[in-house]
């Protein structure tokens, strides 16, 4: 098995099959197209997707349900056929697709998560895409569920 | 913000050197060309947000707040919008 240093993980062993491809990489990162998702049993849900180019660069992202429950996809035809999907009509996420929101954890300001463009990854082909939503009400800084009553009192 | 009213084919011009023209309309889409000097970045807005949220994203957070946010999502599944409005309404 091939091994690769992770940013958070130290040097991690992986499947070659369980690599995502981005042909595009991500906005940003535009060279960056191979990423290995690893998950944590402690920090679940996060899924970090780590890249195997650049050690230091590790996004840390979580199914958009946790976000949103009633996340839609709304993507544009080109970024469908970039991964292999059908064109003409939106996947269905879990079914189809895995489908991610990037998070942003930063100090003295909210958690955040990019609902405006999250990563979609076809199931069947482990192709990889950073897609902008069409939908304009996704926000790129959704902020995450509001917290329970006694957590705010506390 | 200045607002020009243009058609089909028509352009406008930003200083000596930026064109932008109107291609096509076709119901909600316009297609837009833009010509350009290749030393000033043509980005859609959306492009431009998000590749600076991934810029902050990136940065190194503290393995506490890590932890933090992966037990925020693990206590309590989200609630949607709809429910919390109709919520309000019944008590309303």
């Amino acid at each position: 098995m091939p091994k690769c240093q992770t940013k958070y993980h130290g040097e991690t062993a992986y499947d070659e099959q369980a690599t995502l491809h981005f042909p595009r990489g991500l906005f940003g990162f535009e060279t960056e197209t191979r990423f290995l998702p690893i998950e944590r049993p402690a920090l679940q849900p996060l899924i970090f997707l780590q890249s195997l180019s650049t050690p230091d660069l590790c996004f840390i992202s979580v199914p958009v349900f946790l976000v949103d429950r009633g996340y839609a996809l709304s993507l544009r035809p080109e970024d469908l056929a970039s991964v292999g999907l059908p064109a003409d009509q939106q996947p269905s996420i879990a079914k189809d697709v895995l489908c991610l929101a990037i998070v942003r954890i930063q100090q003295g300001s909210p958690t955040t998560a990019n609902l405006l463009a999250p990563v979609v990854v076809n199931l069947r082909n482990s192709k990889a895409v950073q897609a902008v939503s069409q939908d304009q009400n996704h926000s790129h800084q959704a902020l995450l569920p509001a917290p329970s009553e006694e957590f705010v009192c506390s | 913000m200045l607002v020009m009213q243009r058609r089909e084919g028509e352009s406008i011009l930003i200083g000596d050197s930026v064109e932008i023209r109107i291609l096509s309309i076709h119901g909600s889409r316009v297609k837009v060309g833009i010509a350009a000097p290749r030393s000033i970045p043509v980005l859609a807005r959306e492009v431009q947000m998000v590749r600076a949220e991934n810029l902050a994203a990136a940065a190194l957070p503290s393995n506490a707040a890590m932890a933090m946010v992966a037990s925020l999502f693990r206590q309590r599944p989200p609630e949607t919008g709809p429910q919390t409005s109709n919520l309000s309404d019944k008590t309303a």
